[in-house]
C-alpha cells in the first residue's frame, strides 16, 4: 500500500533526521532548514517525520544551541529549530504532543529572555502555536511566578510576545480562581489596552477577555465597571469592525458577558444585534463561518426570549439554506446542526419553522455522517424536533430511516455518542401513534436493557427512562417484552442502585408498566413480588422527593387493583423499617414537595376506594395515625392535595368515621 | 376531632403589588396519559340524546407554564364515518399571562366568549372581572376550576375530506376536584351551544391510575 514519505533533495528522510544529530553545526543547521522547508503547510510530512523520531532531534538541536557559543550560528540555529517545532505543532495534534514530550517548552520559553529580538520573535510564535492546541499542558496561573511571567509577556513590546500571553490566558484560564488571580493580577487592564493595539494583539485579547468573565459574576461585574465601562465600549465597538474575526471575537466576548450577567446586554438591545452580528459571519467561507454557529448555539442556548427572536431574524432559514447546500466541512455542519438544536429547544413554533423547510430528511440523514460530531449534533437536533407532541403524534419520528441509526449510535464506544442518542430515542418513543413495534422490531428495547446495566451511571438513568417513555401508555405486548427483556429482578436491582438518579428512573418505569390495563398491576408481583418490595425497601429509605413521587404513584397505580393488590400495597406501606419505624407514607404526607404530598394521599385514596377489604384496611390506617394526618391537610395550601384528601375522607365516612 | 371544612372561595383580585404565582396549580386529574370519556350533543338541544357522540379523550402533553395542553379526541358514532374518528387538539389554559378568557381569534367576538363561558356555573363569580379585563387580574391559583379553550388541529387517522369539520373550538371547563369535563363548541357556522360532558376515566380500575413521560 503506498503511503506518504517525505521527499528531499538533499538526501533521504531517514538520513536528513539522522543529520540533525551531527555533530557539525552546519550540517545540523542545513538539516534543519530543510526539514522546516518541507513539513511548513504539509500535513503529511509533518506526519511522517514525527514518525521518524525528527520532533526529538529538533528539540535536542534547540537544546544544545541554547547552550552553546557563537552568536550568528547559535542565533540561526535557534530560529530555526524554534520555527521547526512549532510548525511541527501547528495543527497535527501528534505535533503538539511530540513537541511535549520532547521536553522542549522550556527551552522555548528561554528564548524569550534572549537579547536578540529575532530568537524572542520566533520563540513566541512557537509557543503560541502550541498553545493553540488543547493538548499543550495547563499554565498554573495559581503559582506566583508564573503570574508574573504572564504578566511580563503581556507587557512586552514584542506583539508576539504580547500575543502568546494572551493565547497562554485563553488555553488555560478556567476556574473562578483562575479568573479571579488574573483579574487582581492587573491583567484585565493590560488587555483592555492591547485591544487599541494590532489587529493580531485585539483579536487575542479579545479571546482571551472571554475566558476571563466566562461564567465569572464577580470578575463580570468588575469588567462592566472598569473604567466606567471603557471594556465594554470598546469591545462594543469591534462588533462590526472590519475584519469577520475580529467581529466574531467581540461577538464572543459579549455573549460571555450575557451569560454571566443577562442584565446589560438586554439593558442594551444586544441580543437581537448579535443574533444578526453571527448570522451574518455564518457566511464567511472560512473558519469564522464555521465557529459563527457555535457562538449562536452558544448565545441562545436555554434562552427562550432569544430563541424567538432568533426565528423572527430569519435564523432558522438561513441555517437550513446551508443544510440544503450541503456542507462539505464537518465541523460547520456539526455548528449548523447544534444551532438549529437550540433555536428549536423550546419553542414549538420553531419546531414547525424547521419541518415546513422540509428539513427533516437533512436532519435524520446526518445521523449517518461519517464524523462522529455530526452525528452526536443530529442527534441533539432530532431531541429538540421531536420535544413535540404534535409532531408525535403526527408520526414523524418512528420509522426505521431514524430508529436504525439511532440504535446504531448506542453501540458506539463512547459514553458522549451513546447519550446523545439516548436522548432522541427517549423523545421518539414516546407513542401516541401505537407504532413503537418498529422500536422493538428493530431490537431498540434490547439494546436499551443492556445499556440500563452499563457502569456509567448516567447511562444506567438514560436508558431507563427511554424505556419509562416507550411504556407509556403501552399495549401489554410492549410491556412484556421490556419485561421479558430486563426480568423482575433486574428491575429490582435497578431500583436499588447505588445513583438516586437511575433509582428515580426504575421507578417510574415500574410505574408505568403497572399502568393501563388492570392485569399489568401482575407484572410487580413477579419473581415472588421482587419488584414490589424493592419499591417498599427503597421507599423507606428515599432521600429525595423526586424518588418518592414516583414510588408512590407507582404503588397508587397497584393500589388501583383489586383486594389483593390493595392489601399487598398495605403490607409495603406498614412491613419496612421495623417495628418501631413510622411508615414511610406518614414522613410522605409531612413533606414540603407538593407532587410527593399529592402522590401519596392517592394511595391512600386507592386503598380506601369502595372494594372488599376497604373497611380493615382503613382501620389499620387510623390505627397508626395516618388517617389523623389526613385530617390535618383539610385546607393543605396545594389545591390537589387539598381535594384529594378531601375525597379520601369523604371514603372514609362510608365506612362509619362519623369523627370526619 | 372533627374537622371544619373551609370552602375555598371564588378567586380573588390579584392586588398591584402581587408577585405571587395567579396561575392554576397543577392537577393531578389534568397530567398526560389521563382519559375522559363522554359524549358530545351535536345538537343543541339537551334532550335530543340520540343525537349524541360518544367521545373519548386523551391529554397527551401539558406545560402550564405556557398554558398549554393537548391530547387526542375520539368521536365513536359519528353517523358519515365508517371508523371512530381521532383528532388532535392543541388547548390553551386561561391563566391571565398566556392567554384570557377573551379568544381573539377564530371568529370569536368577546360578546361570543362571554355567552359561552356564562353557560359554567363556576364562571359566574368571574364574570365581573373578565367583563373588565378578560379575567387578566384574576389569581386562578387556588380556583377548583380550570378554564380552557381546546381547538382540534388535524385528523388523526382519517382525511380532510372525510365529510366533518374541525373549523371550530371548544370553550372547557374542568373541575380539578373530580375531574369532570364539560365544554361547548363554537363554530359560527354549526349548530351552537353542541354540548361536551366528560368524566374521568380508570380502565376497569378500582381507583385511578397515572403513567408519565418526560422529553429530554
Amino acid at each position: 500500500m503506498p503511503s506518504a514519505s517525505p521527499s528531499t533533495s538533499s538526501g533521504r528522510p531517514t538520513d536528513l533526521v539522522s543529520r540533525l544529530s551531527s555533530s557539525d553545526r552546519g550540517v545540523r543547521l542545513r538539516a534543519l532548514r530543510e526539514v522546516k522547508n518541507q513539513i511548513i503547510g504539509n500535513r503529511t510530512k509533518k506526519l511522517a517525520y514525527i514518525k521518524l523520531g525528527a520532533v526529538p532531534a529538533v528539540a535536542a538541536v534547540l537544546a544544545d544551541a541554547s547552550d552553546g557559543p557563537g552568536p550568528d550560528e547559535t542565533c540561526n540555529l535557534l530560529v530555526q529549530s524554534a520555527v521547526a517545532l512549532g510548525s511541527f505543532a501547528c495543527g497535527v495534534d501528534a505535533g503538539v504532543q511530540a513537541v511535549v514530550d520532547a521536553g522542549a517548552l522550556p527551552q522555548l520559553r528561554r528564548l524569550l529572555s534572549s537579547p536578540d529580538e529575532k530568537v524572542v520573535d520566533s520563540g513566541a510564535r512557537s509557543l503560541k502555536l502550541i498553545y493553540q492546541s488543547k493538548l499543550a499542558p495547563k499554565y498554573d496561573f495559581l503559582d506566583h511566578e508564573n503570574l508574573q511571567f504572564l504578566l511580563s509577556l503581556l507587557n512586552s513590546k514584542n506583539e508576539n510576545v504580547t500575543g502568546l500571553g494572551a493565547s497562554i490566558i485563553t488555553h488555560s484560564c478556567q476556574t473562578s480562581a483562575e479568573q479571579r488571580a488574573l483579574y487582581e493580577t492587573g491583567v484585565v487592564q493590560k488587555l483592555v489596552d492591547l485591544i487599541g493595539g494590532s489587529v493580531s494583539q485585539r483579536d487575542a485579547s479579545l479571546e482571551s477577555l472571554t475566558a476571563i468573565i466566562k461564567n465569572n459574576y464577580e470578575v463580570t461585574s468588575k469588567i462592566l465597571e472598569f473604567e466606567n465601562g471603557r471594556a465594554l465600549n470598546l469591545i462594543n465597538k469591534f462588533i462590526i469592525d472590519k475584519s469577520p474575526r475580529t467581529r466574531l471575537l467581540a461577538c464572543a466576548c459579549l455573549i460571555a458577558v450575557r451569560k454571566t450577567s443577562s442584565r446589560y446586554v438586554e439593558d442594551m438591545g444586544l441580543g437581537l444585534k448579535l443574533i444578526h452580528h453571527l448570522l451574518e459571519l455564518l457566511e464567511d467561507p472560512g473558519q469564522v463561518g464555521d465557529e459563527a454557529s457555535f457562538a449562536l448555539s452558544t448565545l441562545i442556548e436555554e434562552k427562550e426570549d432569544l430563541q424567538k427572536l432568533a426565528l423572527e431574524a430569519n435564523a432558522i432559514n438561513k441555517l437550513c439554506i446551508h443544510l440544503q447546500n450541503g456542507l462539505s466541512c464537518p465541523k460547520r455542519f456539526q455548528g449548523i446542526l447544534l444551532a438549529l438544536a437550540n433555536i428549536c429547544s423550546k419553542l414549538e413554533i420553531c419546531r414547525s419553522k424547521l419541518l415546513a423547510l422540509q428539513a427533516f430528511n437533512l436532519v435524520s440523514d446526518a445521523l449517518r455522517h461519517d464524523c462522529t460530531d455530526v452525528r452526536v449534533a443530529a442527534c441533539i437536533c432530532l431531541r429538540s424536533l421531536s420535544r413535540s407532541v404534535k409532531n408525535l403524534s403526527a408520526g414523524y419520528f418512528v420509522n426505521e430511516t431514524v430508529i436504525i441509526p439511532l440504535l446504531q449510535l448506542l453501540h458506539d464506544p463512547s459514553i458522549a455518542v451513546q447519550l446523545a442518542a439516548l436522548g432522541a430515542i427517549s423523545n421518539i418513543v414516546v407513542d401516541f401513534t401505537k407504532h413503537n413495534s418498529n422500536f422493538i422490531h428493530c431490537g431498540g428495547v434490547k439494546q436499551l436493557v443492556e445499556l440500563s446495566m452499563a457502569m456509567d451511571p448516567v447511562v444506567r438513568s438514560n436508558s431507563l427512562w427511554a424505556l419509562k417513555n416507550l411504556t407509556f401508555l403501552a399495549d401489554s405486548k410492549c410491556k412484556e417484552v421490556v419485561l421479558s427483556e430486563l426480568t423482575a429482578s433486574s428491575l429490582a436491582t435497578l431500583i436499588h442502585d447505588p445513583e438516586s438518579v437511575v433509582q428515580e428512573q426504575a421507578l417510574a418505569l415500574v410505574r408505568n408498566l403497572v399502568d393501563g390495563c388492570v392485569d399489568s398491576i401482575d407484572y410487580v408481583f413477579a419473581e415472588n413480588g421482587v419488584i414490589l418490595d424493592a419499591m417498599g425497601r427503597q421507599l423507606q429509605c428515599a432521600s429525595k422527593a423526586e424518588i418518592g413521587i414516583q414510588g408512590m404513584y407507582a404503588l397508587s397505580n397497584v393500589a388501583s387493583g383489586s383486594k389483593v393488590h390493595k392489601d399487598a400495597v398495605m403490607e409495603q406501606l406498614f412491613q419496612h423499617g421495623g417495628m418501631n419505624a413510622q411508615p414511610f407514607i406518614m414522613r410522605f404526607l409531612h413533606s414540603n414537595d407538593n407532587h410527593l404530598r399529592t402522590a401519596s394521599v392517592w394511595v391512600l385514596l386507592n386503598l380506601t376506594t369502595f372494594c372488599p377489604g376497604a373497611a380493615g384496611r382503613l382501620q389499620r390506617l387510623r390505627n397508626a395515625g395516618i388517617i389523623s394526618q389526613l385530617k390535618s391537610m383539610v385546607n393543605d395550601p396545594c389545591l390537589d392535595v387539598k381535594l384529594r384528601v378531601r375525597t379520601t375522607l369523604g371514603q372514609c365516612m362510608n365506612y362509619g368515621d362519623s369523627t370526619i | 376531632m372533627p374537622v371544619r371544612v373551609v370552602e375555598s372561595s371564588a378567586p380573588s383580585q390579584v392586588s398591584g403589588a402581587s408577585s405571587g404565582n395567579t396561575l392554576p396549580q397543577a392537577c393531578s386529574l389534568l397530567t398526560v396519559g389521563q382519559t375522559f370519556s363522554g359524549t358530545q350533543n351535536v345538537s343543541s338541544l339537551q334532550n335530543e340524546k340520540d343525537e349524541a357522540w360518544r367521545v373519548n379523550v386523551c391529554i397527551q402533553g401539558c406545560d402550564l407554564d405556557h398554558g398549554y395542553l393537548c391530547g387526542t379526541m375520539e368521536a365513536l358514532n359519528v353517523p358519515m364515518a365508517d371508523t371512530p374518528v381521532v383528532t388532535f387538539w392543541e388547548g390553551e389554559i386561561v391563566d391571565g399571562k398566556n392567554y384570557t378568557f377573551f379568544t381573539g381569534k377564530w371568529e370569536a367576538t368577546p360578546e361570543d366568549d362571554i355567552r359561552h363561558w356564562t353557560k359554567f356555573p363556576s364562571f359566574s363569580p368571574l364574570l365581573s372581572r373578565v367583563e373588565a379585563d378578560g379575567g387578566k387580574t384574576l389569581d386562578l391559583s387556588s380556583y377548583q376550576y380550570i378554564f380552557m379553550r381546546w381547538k382540534e388541529q388535524y385528523f388523526v387517522n382519517v382525511g380532510e375530506d372525510c365529510g366533518l369539520t374541525i373549523a371550530g373550538f371548544y370553550y372547557v371547563c374542568f373541575s380539578c376536584s373530580d375531574g369532570s369535563i364539560s365544554g361547548f363548541y363554537y363554530d359560527p357556522k354549526s349548530s351552537p351551544f353542541q354540548k361536551l360532558e366528560l368524566k374521568a376515566t380508570n380502565a376497569g380500575r378500582s381507583g385511578f391510575s397515572f403513567s408519565t413521560y418526560e422529553f429530554q
